[in-house]
Parts: C-alpha cells; sequence; structure tokens
C-alpha cells in the first residue's frame, strides 16, 4: 500500500513550503503558482517592497531619452534628463491621473500631458500650466503638482533598479553577492557592455515562479532542449552537465555556474562560432588578462553563468548575453522582456555571430526558449488537476533532487534542486507563506559561489 | 509585373508562390517547404519594436541563416520538438502582395500575413507583413532572404514562435 503523505494546512497560517531533512523532501505547495489572492499577495510583499530591475543605462544614452515600462503592474517612465541623470517617474499626469506618455520610446525635453495639456520637464518640474491664473499663485503649489518619482532608484554596473518602497536598504545591501557576478559580466567588454535596439517583449501563460525556476533548473536541460543538445552536438560540440553548480547567493538570488554548457564568444571558443571568432578568441584572452590579470580574467570568461536577482531580473551569460526581465500579470501570466547585451565597440562579423548565436538559443522564435515555455504552460494547466478539494495530499510541486548531496555537506550541482529551494525559502519568507521544516537542514553556510580561480566544489 | 534581367514576373507568380508556401507550412510538409530557400537563404523575424535595423545590429526573434534554417527544420520534424509536439495547427491567410523592387536576379516584394494558430484549447492571431527578397529562377522562385514582420506591439500570452511565422 501506498504510504498515504500528511496533510498540511493551507491558508494564512498553512504551510506553503515543506522542508523535510529526514525524508529529504522539499516541496511547493502549488496553490503558490493558481492562486490569486496569493498572486495579490506577492504584488503587495514583494513588488511594492523590494528594488526592482527596471532597465539598463544603456537603452537610453543620450539625455532626453526615455522608455515606458510597467514595472509591479505601475506605468512608468525611464528616462534620462537634461543633465544627463537617470531618472523613474510614474506615468501618471499629476493632474488627474492620465498616462502622461503614450509613446513607448523616444526623446524629448518636456512630457505634455494631451489632456488638459500640463507639460513637466524630464526632471519632473511642472513646466506649463495653462491658464494657471485660477490656480494658487505661488511656486509651492506647482512644486506640489511636480511628477511623482519612484522613490528609490539605484544603478549598479549600469543596470537601474528602483522601489517603491523608500525605505528598503541600499541596493548593493539588497543584491549581496550577486553584484559580483553583474560586475563580472560588466567586465567583459574592453569599452563596456551595452543593450541593443531589438527588444523581445513577449507573454507566457505561467506564473513568473515557474519562469524562475526554469532558469535556475539544470535538471530539465537535456530532455527539454533535446533538439538543441542535438543541434550543438552536430556543430561539433557535446554539452556536459559535468561539473556545473549551483549557488544559493542569498536574498532569494541564485546563480549557476555552468562550464561544459557551451563556448562563449570572445572567450570559450566552440566550432559552431568559425574559424575568424577562433583566433579572436585568443586575442581577447590577452586583452582581458591585460586589463583585468589573470585570476579575474578566468573568472569573467571561463564559465558560463545564468544569474538570478530576486525577483525580476536574470541575467544569462551563455554564449553570448541577454538580459531578461520578468513582469507578473497575474497569477498564470508573465509579461517577458529580453535585452541582447553585447560588447562596445566590438567588430561588426563579432556582433553579428553574437546576435545569431543567442537569438538562435533565447526567445518565443528560438530553437530552445520555445520549448521552456512550452514547460511553463504545460506545468500551468496541469496543476489544475489536484487543485482544491480533490486530491489534496498530492497538489504539491517536488524539488528535492540533490537534498542527500547538500546534507552530506557538498556543492549543490546545476543539475539538482537547490537554487530553486533557496529561491522558495526566500519567496515564504517575504510573502510570509508558512513553511514546515521538520529534520536538520545541512550545518554551516553554503558558499555564496565558486571560489577563486574556478568553479568550486 | 517587373522584369529582372533574365525574365518578367508578374504579381500572380508571386502570389502562387506564396499560397503555395502557406500551404506546405500548415501542412507541416517542411522539407519540401526547404527546397524553397535558396542555399545561403536567411529566415528573420524581427522584433516588435523593429525600426529597419538589420540582424547584425539588432536583437530579433529569429535570425537565422542557412545552416540554422536547416537545424530548425530538423528540430521541428523531431518528436522531442515538444513546444511544437503535437504540431500547432496553423492557418494562413496572405493578402496585398507588392512588387517592391527588381535587382539583377530578385525581386523584393511585401504582402500582408494573418496566421491563426491554435493549440491547448488556446487560439492566438499573429498579424504581419512579409517583405521577401526572392531569387527569380528560369522556373521558379525561391526565398533569398525571407523576413515576416510582426505589426503587433508584443507577442500576446502564449503567441510564441515555434512554428515557421
Ligand atoms: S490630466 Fe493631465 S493635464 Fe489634466
Ligand atoms: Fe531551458
Amino acid at each position: 500500500m501506498a504510504q498515504q503523505t500528511p496533510v498540511r494546512p493551507l491558508g494564512a497560517t498553512g504551510a506553503m513550503i515543506d522542508e523535510d531533512w529526514e525524508a529529504l523532501r522539499f516541496r511547493v505547495h502549488r496553490s503558490a503558482y493558481r492562486d490569486p489572492e496569493v498572486f495579490r499577495t506577492e504584488v503587495d510583499r514583494i513588488w511594492n517592497h523590494t528594488w526592482l530591475y527596471l532597465g539598463h543605462e544603456t537603452e537610453i544614452p543620450k539625455a532626453g531619452d526615455f522608455k515606458t515600462r510597467t514595472l509591479g503592474g505601475r506605468p512608468l517612465i525611464f528616462c534620462r534628463d537634461a543633465d544627463g541623470q537617470v531618472r523613474a517617474f510614474f506615468n501618471a499626469c499629476t493632474h488627474r491621473g492620465t498616462v502622461l506618455c503614450r509613446h513607448s520610446e523616444g526623446n524629448t525635453k518636456f512630457f505634455q500631458c494631451f489632456y488638459h495639456a500640463w507639460a513637466f520637464s524630464n526632471s519632473g518640474e511642472l513646466a506649463a500650466l495653462p491658464g494657471d491664473d485660477a490656480y494658487p499663485d505661488d511656486p509651492a503649489f506647482r512644486a506640489s503638482m511636480a511628477l511623482r518619482q519612484v522613490p528609490r532608484l539605484q544603478i549598479h554596473e549600469g543596470f537601474v533598479f528602483v522601489a517603491f518602497d523608500p525605505d528598503v536598504p541600499d541596493l548593493l545591501t539588497h543584491l549581496g553577492p550577486a553584484a559580483h557576478y553583474m560586475s563580472l559580466t560588466a567586465k567583459i567588454g574592453e569599452h563596456g557592455m551595452t543593450t541593443l535596439p531589438g527588444v523581445q517583449l513577449y507573454s507566457v501563460k505561467g506564473n513568473w515562479k515557474l519562469a524562475v525556476e526554469n532558469a535556475m533548473d539544470g535538471y530539465h536541460f537535456a530532455p527539454t532542449h533535446n533538439t538543441f543538445v542535438g543541434y550543438l552536438r552536430e556543430t561539433g560540440f557535446a554539452v556536459t552537465d559535468d561539473d556545473q553548480y549551483a549557488y544559493d547567493l542569498g536574498g532569494g538570488h541564485g546563480l549557476l555556474v555552468l562550464t561544459g554548457h557551451n563556448g562563449r564568444i570572445g572567450m570559450v571558443w566552440e566550432p559552431r562560432f568559425g574559424d575568424e571568432e577562433k583566433t579572436r578568441t585568443v586575442t581577447k584572452r590577452r586583452e582581458l588578462e591585460a586589463r583585468l590579470g589573470p585570476e579575474l580574467a578566468a573568472e569573467v570568461a571561463d564559465a558560463s553563468r545564468i544569474l538570478f536577482v530576486f525577483p525580476n531580473l536574470l541575467l544569462f551569460d551563455l554564449e553570448a548575453l541577454t538580459i531578461r526581465q520578468l513582469e507578473p500579470v497575474a497569477a498564470d501570466r508573465t509579461d517577458v522582456r529580453a535585452w541582447q547585451f553585447v560588447e562596445v565597440g566590438e567588430p561588426e562579423s563579432v556582433r553579428a555571430l553574437r546576435i545569431k548565436t543567442m537569438v538562435s538559443f533565447v526567445g518565443p522564435g528560438g530553437l530552445a526558449t520555445p520549448d521552456d515555455i512550452e514547460a511553463y504552460e504545460a506545468v500551468q494547466r496541469g496543476i489544475t488537476a489536484t487543485a482544491d478539494s480533490v486530491d489534496p495530499a498530492h497538489d504539491w510541486s517536488d524539488m528535492s533532487r540533490g537534498m542527500a548531496n547538500e546534507k552530506q555537506g557538498n556543492q549543490g550541482r546545476s543539475i539538482d534542486e537547490g537554487a530553486m529551494r533557496s529561491f522558495w525559502r526566500r519567496w515564504a519568507e517575504v510573502v510570509g507563506a508558512g513553511t514546515s521544516v521538520a529534520g536538520d537542514p545541512p550545518a554551516g553556510t553554503p558558499a555564496a559561489g565558486p571560489a577563486a580561480g574556478g568553479a568550486g566544489k | 509585373m517587373v522584369k529582372v534581367e533574365s525574365r518578367e514576373v508578374t504579381r500572380a507568380e508571386v502570389e502562387d508562390f506564396l499560397y503555395r508556401e502557406a500551404q506546405l507550412l500548415d501542412e507541416w510538409r517542411l522539407d519540401e517547404w526547404l527546397t524553397l530557400i535558396e542555399p545561403g537563404g536567411r529566415l528573420e523575424v524581427p522584433t516588435t519594436d523593429w525600426a529597419g535595423w538589420d540582424a547584425t545590429t539588432a536583437g530579433y526573434f529569429v535570425a537565422d541563416d542557412y545552416e540554422l534554417i536547416q537545424a530548425r527544420v530538423k528540430r521541428l520534424k523531431s518528436r522531442k520538438a515538444h513546444a511544437e509536439n503535437p504540431h500547432s495547427r496553423t492557418h494562413r491567410m496572405i493578402s496585398n502582395v507588392l512588387l517592391l523592387e527588381a535587382g539583377a536576379e530578385t525581386v523584393w516584394i511585401s504582402a500582408n500575413f494573418l496566421i491563426h494558430r491554435y493549440r491547448d484549447n488556446g487560439a492566438y492571431t499573429y498579424v504581419g507583413r512579409y517583405e521577401h527578397v526572392l531569387k527569380v529562377d528560369p522556373d521558379g522562385l525561391r526565398f533569398r532572404l525571407r523576413r515576416a514582420v510582426p505589426v503587433m506591439e508584443s507577442m500576446d500570452p502564449g503567441a510564441r514562435l515555434s512554428f515557421i511565422l
């Protein structure tokens, strides 16, 4: 007879995470992906009170450049003011709330509301107030009607983060060890890094946390991306899962360090990059070593990395680079935005190779990402099977792979589910979801990243 | 009608070519479809913010050279192309065909497309414009550049590009 899995209470005080170090079991209650109430709690506790990735400063290189973008459900203007300072405003007229800027991008000195023609400078001052004779003749009135700035904005290595809560700790405190991995990526280009136009905007019928799990999940790579792995094999490259690790960076941030996953343009050659790139890889490596020293150059160049910065940024530093932003829309829907991230001033042929290579893998039209999207969407549909009171004992998703290894104090592998577990623990903490922990968790603090000089054990 | 060096090309010929291509794609006859691409040809889908950038300077949804087109077809024929196993049902409407410009051996054409896709009880609509460069052979046409430009503001929920747009 099958052993009966104990049912745990749910709801405000019930456990949504069930962690058992005797049974070596870690599971997440499926309502976490499904329940509109959980989604509302996430918006309130996470998106309203945590640093969020807004965009990269290279998206708005010149004074007056702007993009409009919804973040945590709030329409924002992301712009560079006349003095060159990066700013984020709520994209709502202070008069009666009309969306102020209805263009997705552009360059302007003033944002003028079409409704009653109030105009705001790109640093937020109310610059024009038609018929101002009927308003108080008082600078304080105009000041009170300035465009509302998002309370916090800080930049790390060109990555612009904002928070709607004025009391969040400093950005670097929030990022913790994740900041270092963003810096490594920023160091690849001799003349810096930049985003490119040509942004992939798409939407998936799945919970945002499924997209996080998928990125921190090396276990799915071989079966899900069977056809992509087959394509690589035909180009003369054998993918391996060996010697690849997952790191808990704290704060819900996670990192996979992948050594045999793929080549890295300019850094680790593989046959599909072609002979010209083979020569350039040698030169580029010398440049990196001269600029950064051999140790840091090795850390930057040798291994691919997938970095998750809680809650909405994924930085893929693989064969080429992609910045991916997650914007939850509903429990079962997530908008995704993805930018190519490239070296400033690289030769045209390398730029072309980089775009072709990255796009062949990622995005809704790639040879790999569509299968990931299929996974999020198939999970979202599948988890309705056990919902409500029909099969409560099995309304859980299992993420226990690698717990035995972790219990022995070994570094988690990328093909285990440790990076997901650390994400979920942090998630539960922030949203206030119940966690049931049984048995003794492994002693000691896990490594916050590979030891210097290569992927750690 | 336009004239390339070797012969004349009519709109009716281009329309026939596009309709037959649509039929092959809707029927998932991908090997036959591949013969419509000239060796060295390209398959492109720009992103929805596209402002004319080519695929060597900006991000795209699809930027396949001929090798990748072949890899894409091989993948889509595999049962392991999970996003397209089972295959989506697609239904393509093509209209507003224009012959824009003749080159020495090519003709640049545009057309509007409306593609309905159905899968997993979901219905998706893809609206856009083709901007193809066709190689004019003595006995037919082939794609030198096959470019599908979406006009949507973004890809709708579930509207991935796992099939050939
Ligand atoms: S709502 Fe903007 S000017 Fe009135
Ligand atoms: Fe994947």
